[in-house]
């Protein structure tokens, strides 16, 4: 019990607040079956009326009365149970699935660098409904065969010829047994169907994307036989399933059936031989048809329990992942910061890497300059953004903000504070306004077209048919590179940040464009620390500091001529770059 | 990331046309599916057997001690009776139709017995007196003792009909299941034996996620048709007429009562049907959006992070899963308000029948055991009915998916041959281009007039920027894609001339990005070529330098090749894909070069095998290594989809043009690093 409460630890608000709703359902359940109890009673009777000669009109109408009554309350009954267990339990979908969401959410960044998109999903939706089918039917189904078994079995015992009962109920327990062993087969073999039909997906993802060497190779004819071997495969598999579980429906009702023959033989014989009644022979048939269905339900709700607890142990797993970067509990009090940055001596590798991809970077930053930094993919350039954003915490005094450690800045603080454009320009699906006004509420349509217009984006949104209400399609489709990243830059600005950084954000921007943006970003920069981050010197060429960054290290530093003269690799890919757009501008007719 | 928005449109749950050409899958099975139609038709009687037997059992036996019987002297009853006293009693039912007691001392008289007070007393007429005689306990047993047999005799009766219900049963879901996993087989193969035959560029415009749906995930739902649905239906038609049948034998006027609430739950069904699909589709939609959502915030969570906007972001998720939540309730209440419903429906038919029956059975008109027989039937009756709205569910999710299978395999873009190709044996290997056009998509053109010719045996390098159209040139030599204007000539022969296959078997390829197949080293060098033996394997992997890292690998040629490969490096790749193309011993070699850093070791091993591969072969290379450039035979500079420049190393850099600023641009780097003994780039 310790331990299941434990494994639910996370619902347990759900749980105080909802176990009346559970109770008051299971209560409803309860009385439907009592209510249906009574029917095969009342048939038994009216029989034994029947015979007897002693039921009349007046009589029989009577007890189709009861029977209708009955019915119209088990409706009633079957309604509020549904709606109530079935109900608590979307909700608790909804409660778990908040919860885990929000939880995601408090991760650190880092997190979703170690698991796939798509496991995060299946937690989601598989286990969840897993949890969720486990308290729906789950507790639906226990209730039910409890209830039914212990109430049939005592009514038939204490009103039924006993021979006959013990007699007649010898195979349910064994339909319990084969729903359970079977299923637990079933779900085993049904697992080895998956796996076929998985590698024959994978077969075919792999056939499709290696289509050109299929092609070149001419290897199609031999594909579609390997093909065909995953093909049989799934068959077979799947022809190995069925062997049981074609065998599971008519087994089971051939063992509950059984019960029947012994009802019909043993039951009949003892009808005639005056030991019984047919009033009781007709209830008992009913009973027992009513016997059958906990008996098989024993064997699924098992099952489903047990695989609600272990969705539920794979999600504890993400549940009980403590957020790496939180605020300290000896956090600063600042609210409001300037922008001075400064790195000292700092070194960061990420975590479970040897290789430091940051080596011993120095650097000042003073508020309201502009730094650019020069390096190749992999310098340690964004890392280095990664740090001053704290999505990683670097080394105590490695980073300081305003002269402050950042690990002692309120995180909430520290990000307010930056205006941060990522490479990928990642955006919501949202409208183009939704995107732009990203970091609050409450910014106003003009706000948002001014800051549209600082990113030079507002032109072309302005042409789209909904304009700012445009909504970006999945991730950003619907707009070009260019737009996107544009679109990004708008969001940045629209902070009004001390800090603004933006990482390598031109490059799907043709040299004019950025520099009308650059142009416009002018007067912005000069009331803020700007870190402009490119691999392409016209981006950079006019902060006010230069680094390059190679392998972690900052090989050079000085402003765009100082570093030209120093023919060292800025020089040189200078050079490049010149001659990369002589090469372009080459042919154009 | 599956796309969560694709695909969850469900249309109709039948259409005649898509019906008809799903049907034809089943035609050579058509033997299989008739015998388990003839399985369901016996199925279906030993089902309906179990109340028909309680019946008799009630009405022949367990009700029979009052019928009346006819009193024979010993040795004069026509078939064994009950000896009881002097006498032989048997039971007017149990005589042979027609018999006539007949007249005479010795002629039968009539008896029965009377229930009178808990008591039984036997009733008789002898010799025109009647005669009462009270029974012991002891006395009824003999009377019942014919029928306490039967009744068993019944049970058994009735246990081999479930046992034979039970084998049939199993049989034929084998079979059914066995036939359905065929037809889905077969269909899954042509869709992929379709794919194989497509042009590139219907990949090109098709995500390959997409493509593999239609052969698993789309064939799957149809299985469920045939299998669940297709062949079941004859089931539930059986078992309803089955059971409409017996009913009317057995009582016409209670058969129609019995049905009157038919209607009803015909409407009821109907209603439900409508409701629960809009429900089920809006539940399904918001799902979708669920997905998305949590799938887009997951990418997006550095975004949110650096935002600050986890509480927005997490209060947009709760709204989207409260209308996730409102439309699973709306699905919930359609059920749990039409569940109960059809039983109450059920309920109902039994009161009605219970009363109408109850009455005709009071007025002596029907049989206790017939109205029984009727409750268990009107209860068996109304299983099929509720099981056609899961029916209905999986036919609409069969017809969209054979709507998207059918689409796939209508496709026109299979790549042809002419008719009557032409038979080239082993080429020389002259390659030339006249005046080739050539674009992805319609005057888009990546290629401009190109021309050019390739002597057999002459390595030719092709250069220039990111773009130029350079990869598009030596996809074009095996006709992957077809050109617009001008020809291309492989000896002379116009390559659309050639059947493709026989073409590209004389092509080797070796790709940027290397392609490996799951499976091992092996393998991934012969393909699955089984010509290609052991030794062929390792004699090529040797001769291109890759023995070496192959045997250092635990496992050596059969070292699993894992996830494509990621585990070796990019060099190691390359040589691998070395090894395949020389196992293949093409006469025309093309060659995309690797772009990505390859240690100095490894690059020195390329250039070795490279060197050693071009031998006796005509050679394509995309270039972008300064010594495989310089190498070359020719130089064929491409700019902007045209020739610009064609020449030696040397006589281009002489001409100053094109070559030169590329040179400048993308080599001097590597001559510089190369001087200074840093890694080459």
């Amino acid at each position: 019990m310790g331990s299941l409460l434990r494994k639910f630890w996370v619902l347990r608000d759900f749980f105080t607040r909802y176990k009346r709703r559970y109770i008051v359902g299971v209560l409803f359940l309860v009385a439907v079956d009592a209510l249906q109890l009574l029917v095969p009673r009342i048939l038994g009777r009216m029989t034994d009326l029947f015979r007897s000669g002693r039921l009349n009109d007046t009589g029989l109408v009577r007890y189709v009365g009861y029977i209708i009554g009955i019915a119209l309350l088990v409706a009633i009954g079957r309604y509020f149970w549904r709606m109530y267990i079935m109900g608590t339990a979307r909700l608790l979908d909804y409660t778990l699935r908040n919860k885990f969401f929000s939880h995601l959410e408090a991760l650190s960044t880092s997190f979703f660098n170690d698991h796939k998109t798509g496991d995060l999903m299946a937690h989601a939706t598989n286990d969840i409904s897993a949890v969720r089918h486990a308290f729906a039917q789950g507790v639906a189904l226990s209730v039910d065969a409890a209830f039914l078994t212990i109430a049939t079995v005592t009514i038939m015992a204490s009103t039924i010829d006993l021979r006959l009962v013990t007699l007649g109920l010898i195979p349910l327990p064994f339909v319990a047994l084969t729903v359970s062993r079977f299923s637990r087969l079933i779900h085993a073999r049904f697992l080895k169907v998956q796996e076929a039909f998985a590698s024959l997906t994978d077969r075919t993802q792999e056939n499709l994307s290696g289509i050109r060497v299929v092609k070149a190779f001419v290897q199609e004819e031999a594909e579609v036989a390997r093909f065909a071997a995953a093909n049989q495969r799934v068959v077979s598999a799947n022809m190995h399933l069925v062997k049981i579980w074609g065998l599971f429906w008519p087994l089971v009702q051939f063992i509950a059936g059984l019960s029947f023959v012994i009802v019909l033989g043993y039951g009949g014989r003892l009808v005639i031989l005056e030991d019984m009644s047919l009033g009781d022979f007709v209830a008992y048939s009913g009973y027992l048809g009513m016997a059958i269905w906990p008996m098989m339900a024993v064997g699924w709700v098992v099952n489903m329990l047990q695989r609600g607890m272990a969705s539920m142990d794979r999600l504890n797993v993400i549940f009980e992942t403590e957020p790496e970067v939180v605020d300290a509990p000896d956090v600063a009090e600042v609210t409001e910061l300037k922008g001075s940055l400064e790195f000292r001596n700092l070194t960061f590798s990420y975590p479970g890497k040897a290789e430091p991809v940051l080596k011993n970077v120095d650097l000042k930053i003073p508020a309201g300059r502009v730094l650019g930094i020069l390096g190749r993919t992999g310098s340690g350039k964004t890392t280095l953004v990664n740090l001053l954003l704290r999505l990683y915490n670097p080394g105590p005094g490695e980073i300081l903000v305003d002269g402050i450690d950042i690990n002692k800045i309120p995180l909430a603080v520290l990000r307010r504070h930056i205006g941060y454009v990522p490479q990928d320009n990642f955006l919501f699906s949202t409208t183009v306004s939704g995107n732009i006004g990203f970091a609050s509420d409450s910014f106003t349509p003009e706000e948002i077209e001014q800051a549209a217009g600082w990113a030079g984006v507002a032109g072309d949104i302005r042409e789209f048919p909904q304009g700012f209400d445009t909504v970006v399609g999945e991730r950003g489709v619907t707009l070009s590179g260019g737009q996107k990243q544009r679109v990004a830059i708008a969001r940045a600005l629209i902070k009004n940040p001390r800090i603004l950084i933006l990482d390598d954000c031109f490059s799907a921007v043709d040299t004019e464009t950025e520099e009308k943006i650059l142009g416009s970003l002018r007067h912005i920069m000069r009331e803020r620390t700007t870190i402009l981050i490119s691999h392409r010197i016209s981006t950079i060429r006019e902060a006010d500091d230069i680094v390059v960054l190679d392998e972690g290290r900052i090989v050079e530093r000085g402003d765009h001529d100082s570093l030209v003269a120093a023919s060292g690799i800025y020089a040189d890919i200078y050079e490049r770059q010149l001659l990369e757009q002589e090469l372009a501008a080459n042919g154009e007719t | 990331m599956p796309d969560f928005h694709e695909e969850e449109v469900l249309g109709k749950a039948y259409d005649a046309r898509l019906m008809r050409r799903l049907l034809k899958y089943t035609v050579p099975y058509w033997k299989w599916l008739l015998l388990c139609v003839v399985l369901l038709f016996i199925i279906t009687g030993t089902d309906l057997v179990q109340p028909y037997l309680t019946k008799i059992a009630i009405d022949d036996h367990i009700n029979a001690l009052g019928a009346p019987m006819l009193v024979f002297e010993p040795g004069d009853e026509p078939v064994p009776g009950i000896v009881f006293g002097d006498r032989v009693f048997v039971r007017k039912e149990w005589l042979p139709k027609g018999f006539s007691p007949g007249t005479g001392p010795r002629a039968p008289l009539p008896a029965h017995i009377e229930h009178v007070d808990g008591r039984y007393v036997l009733v008789m007429e002898l010799e025109g007196s009647v005669t009462r005689r009270e029974l012991s306990s002891e006395d009824v047993r003999k009377f019942r003792e014919h029928d306490v047999a039967a009744v068993v005799k019944l049970a058994l009766l009735l246990l081999c009909a479930m046992t034979l219900g039970f084998v049939l049963n199993y049989v034929q879901v084998y079979i059914l299941q066995y036939t359905g996993q065929k037809i889905i087989s077969n269909m899954r193969l042509e869709i992929f034996r379709h794919l194989q035959a497509l042009s590139l560029s219907f990949f090109d415009r098709n995500p390959v996620g997409r493509l593999v749906t239609r052969v698993t995930n789309d064939t799957d739902a149809l299985n469920e048709m045939y299998t669940a649905v297709l062949v079941n239906l004859f089931k539930d038609v059986f078992l309803l007429v089955g059971i409409v049948i017996v009913m009317l034998k057995m009582n016409f006027e209670l058969a129609l009562v019995s049905f009157a609430t038919i209607p009803v739950i015909a409407v009821v069904t109907v209603i439900f049907r409508v409701k629960a699909r809009d429900a089920y589709r809006m539940v399904r939609t918001r799902l979708a959006k669920i997905n998305a959502t949590l799938a887009e915030n997951i990418s997006g969570m550095r975004v949110i992070h650096i935002f600050n906007r986890e509480e927005k972001k997490a209060r947009e998720f709760d709204e989207i899963n409260k209308d996730y939540l409102k439309a699973t309730m709306r699905e919930l209440e359609v059920y749990a308000v039409f569940r109960p419903a059809t039983d109450l429906i059920s309920s109902l038919a039994l009161a009605l029948l219970v009363w109408y029956g109850g009455g005709r059975v009071l007025a002596g008109r029907v049989e206790f055991g017939v109205l029984y027989a009727f409750i268990n039937y009107i209860q068996q009756f109304f299983r099929p009915i509720n099981d056609l709205t899961e029916k209905y569910n999986i036919m609409q999710s069969a017809m969209a998916s054979s709507e998207r299978i059918f689409q796939l395999l209508d496709t026109k873009a299979r790549e042809t041959d002419v008719p009557e190709p032409a038979r080239i044996g082993r080429p020389r290997g002259k390659i030339e281009f006249q005046n080739v056009w050539f674009a992805y998509n319609g005057e888009d053109w990546v290629l401009k007039d190109v021309s050019f010719t390739v002597e057999p045996g002459e390595t030719c390098a092709f250069v220039g920027a990111t773009g130029a159209g350079k990869t598009s040139i030596i996809s074009l030599i095996g006709r992957m894609y077809e050109i617009s204007r001008g020809r291309i000539l492989l000896d002379g022969v116009d390559i659309r001339d050639i059947a493709r296959h026989e073409l590209r078997s004389h092509i080797g390829v070796v790709q940027q990005d290397v392609f490996l197949f799951t499976g091992d080293i092996a393998s991934n060098i012969r393909l699955n070529n089984r010509d290609i033996t052991d030794e062929k394997v390792l004699e090529a992997a040797k001769y291109v330098n890759a023995d070496r890292f192959i045997t250092e690998l635990a496992g050596g040629y059969h070292a699993e090749v894992k996830e494509r490969g990621v585990t070796l490096s990019s060099g190691q790749r390359q040589l691998l894909a070395f090894a395949r193309a020389l196992a293949f011993d093409p006469a025309i070699l093309v060659l995309d070069e690797a772009t990505a850093n390859i240690d100095t070791e490894t690059e020195a091993l390329i250039q070795d095998a490279l060197a050693k591969l071009v031998r006796g072969r005509t050679t394509l290379i995309v270039a972008h290594r300064l010594s495989t450039i310089q190498s070359a035979d020719k130089i064929i500079v491409i700019h902007k989809g045209r020739v610009r420049e064609v020449g030696t190393h040397q006589e281009l850099l002489a001409k100053r043009g094109i070559y030169y600023q590329l040179y400048l641009l993308q080599y001097k780097e590597e001559l510089r690093r190369a001087h200074t003994g840093e890694e080459a780039r």
